[in-house]
């Protein structure tokens, strides 16, 4: 169904969620919404990993320039929503190509500890430029939803629709070019990158092109991010940010973009079972604030000591093994 | 002038410290090829110790040394349980660069939160031992405390410790040789699996100095998500970088390299600005010379 017909099994998905969001609390449709756009930032981190090899621990940077870039264009030029969104992708993009150059020429342990110098540094930019707003930010509104939707239509239900939305077609998108010429370059790069070169690919243009789309969704992840919460501010965009979103990458697995549902989900998720099982237990609050780092912090490491490639990946290795017999 | 040479102090006490913190990464580095970055979490919970063995003794120079060993005792357990099994389980393949970084950064979560289990969210105090109070040069009071001025001996003690051990011993000779191919190694003889253990152990011992030192040079509060820790974090892994990853003295120029260059930006500039540097300062370093101060063309960027 998903291999013959994407566009459709994309769409349907689409009318599942709307009428999704139509019967349940508030809570879950603003969950949903972050759902949605960690699948965005998720599915950015998994095309730098997985399908060019390069790991980044500063996302968080990238979707501070695409939240800040959002504000901006709002509070100064009084952009329409559509276009804060797309100079939002515009302006990580650059920021992207830029890291991407000097990204290109390293790799493995150097990237990652390059791109996490960047996530402690760039938010300290904020509080040097007065345009920036300092510590306390600057605000991002984007409006109360059409009035055609409706009196009862909420603020978060729009929120959610606008997110979702993006998260579809970002990810109708990703995956058309993984198809592409560009997407087989890039794993072919991943795969073994002499015999990449000696097949005419130019491996360092390719790597700084999968930085650049890579950082352009973390731009967008960064509007919607600044959306929900109506601000955007250096606090907004901490380290612990960066590193949930890795960790999602890894939990989702990063050779295929089918798992990444499942990082999301589990940023989301797994919060608000611990807070269930608080409630439900009356534990102390130290359980309440440290259960949750735990469980996802063991579950990474879990994940890629036993399944590396991620479950999905796994899966999929499991079953063409079980077909050849 | 005055202000000249404060920055000269700063610099190089801030600077002691990113060397313990990057000799620690290159250890780790050497000898198993993996950049440890739950390394400033390991730090944490040794200075959490440390704190404890404060408490109990009342003394910080009987803690630092027992806080010390047992940061050497856990990175050694740590090798033990999760880096070797790592490197049984990891496979070639797209993944299996980003592994170790993967896994040092979920023992970094797992590390916080049981700080935050056992000590709590809120931020604890360490006294320091001596006097936080700048010395008096004539009617000036210069930027080097006794404080200070003990920091910066300690670390140069320990340093001159390493540098012995590393040059004039048997075990020092087994490092180098065991991070210099440990194919060879093992077949002079060299039992490399243990020999990277002590690697990592010697490590933790100089992660949890840094760690020490530098909470009480610093402000004294630590909490388990310490905003301090992950810049003593970052700034050792800058230093270990521009020094080039493979030698130790090569950490120690790069950490006192970044430590006045930091010291510069913050009086000269603005403070806010330090972060910033420290970034373009590496990506410099990486870009014109990616095998860093001091260390050889080859096998670099690996």
């Amino acid at each position: 169904m998903l291999k013959k017909h994407p566009l459709f099994t994309f769409i349907i998905f689409g009318v599942i969620l709307f009428l999704l969001s139509n019967r349940v609390d508030e809570l879950r449709v603003f969950q949903g919404a972050t759902v949605a756009i960690y699948v965005i930032a998720i599915a950015s981190i998994i095309l730098l990993t997985g399908y060019s090899g390069q790991v980044s621990l500063g996302h968080g940077a990238l979707l501070a320039i695409g939240g800040y870039a959002a504000a901006l264009s709002r509070n100064e030029w009084g952009a329409p929503v559509w276009l804060t969104f797309c100079i939002a992708v515009l302006a990580a993009a650059l920021g992207g190509y830029l890291l991407g150059l000097a990204a290109a020429r390293l790799s493995g342990p150097y990237l990652a500890g390059t791109t996490l110098a960047l996530a402690i540094g760039l938010p300290s930019i904020a509080n040097q430029f007065t345009i920036l707003g300092g510590e306390q930010g600057l605000l991002f509104d984007i409006g109360t939803p059409p009035s055609f939707l409706g009196e009862e239509f909420t603020q978060y239900k729009w929120f959610f629709w606008i997110a979702s939305l993006a998260a579809l077609i970002a990810i109708y998108w990703l995956r058309n070019v993984m198809n592409s010429r560009y997407g087989r370059s890039w794993k072919a790069v991943r795969g073994n990158d002499v015999a990449a070169e000696l097949a005419g690919i130019n491996v360092g243009r390719n790597k700084v092109l999968a930085f650049t789309v890579s950082a352009g969704l973390a731009g967008l992840a960064g509007a919607l991010l600044a959306m929900t919460i109506s601000t955007v501010s250096p606090g907004a965009f901490p380290l612990a940010l960066s590193f949930s979103l890795a960790t999602g990458a890894v939990l989702s697995g990063v050779t295929t973009l089918g798992g990444v549902m499942i990082g999301a989900v589990t940023l989301v998720a797994i919060p608000e079972i611990v807070d269930t099982v608080v409630h439900r237990f009356e534990s102390s609050e130290s359980v309440a604030n440290n259960l949750p780092g735990l469980l996802v912090s063991t579950l990474l490491i879990l994940t890629v000591l036993f399944v590396p490639n991620g479950p999905v990946e796994q899966m999929r290795a499991r079953h063409e093994k079980r077909a050849k017999r | 002038m005055i202000q000249f040479i404060n920055m000269l102090l700063i610099g190089i006490g801030a600077g002691s410290i990113y060397a313990l913190m990057a000799i620690a990464m290159v250890l780790v580095w050497r000898s198993t090829r993996v950049i440890n970055f739950a390394q400033a979490g390991m730090a944490l919970l040794s200075t959490y110790i440390g704190f404890e063995l404060v408490q109990k003794t009342g003394n910080f120079w009987i803690a630092l040394p027992l806080a010390m060993i047992l940061g050497a005792l856990f990175s050694a357990l740590v090798e033990i349980l999760l880096i070797r099994t790592l490197i049984k389980h990891s496979t070639s393949g797209p993944v299996a660069g980003i592994v170790p970084i993967i896994a040092t950064l979920g023992l970094l979560g797992v590390i916080r939160a049981t700080i935050g289990f056992i000590w709590g969210n809120q931020d604890i105090q360490i006294q320091p031992p001596l006097s936080k109070v700048g010395f008096k040069v004539g009617e000036e009071t210069i930027a080097l405390s006794p404080m200070n001025l003990l920091v910066l001996l300690t670390v140069v003690g320990m340093v001159i410790i390493l540098g012995f051990i590393f040059q004039k011993t048997n075990l020092g000779l087994s490092l180098r040789a065991s991070a210099y191919s440990p194919e060879i190694a093992q077949l002079a003889g060299i039992r490399v699996g243990a020999i990277r253990t002590i690697g990592w152990a010697i490590a933790g011992a100089a992660g949890a100095a840094a760690g020490l030192l530098q909470t009480v040079n610093g402000t004294g509060a630590i909490s388990p998500d310490s905003l301090e820790f992950s810049l003593l974090l970052t700034f050792g892994f800058i230093a270990a970088v521009i020094g080039g990853l493979e030698s130790l003295p090569g950490a120690v120029l790069g950490a006192v390299v970044l430590g006045l260059v930091l010291a510069v930006v913050q009086i000269y500039i603005s403070g806010t600005l330090v972060f910033i540097v420290a970034f373009a300062l590496l990506l410099l370093v990486l870009l014109v010379r990616p095998q860093g101060f001091i260390g050889s063309k080859a096998g670099r960027r690996a």
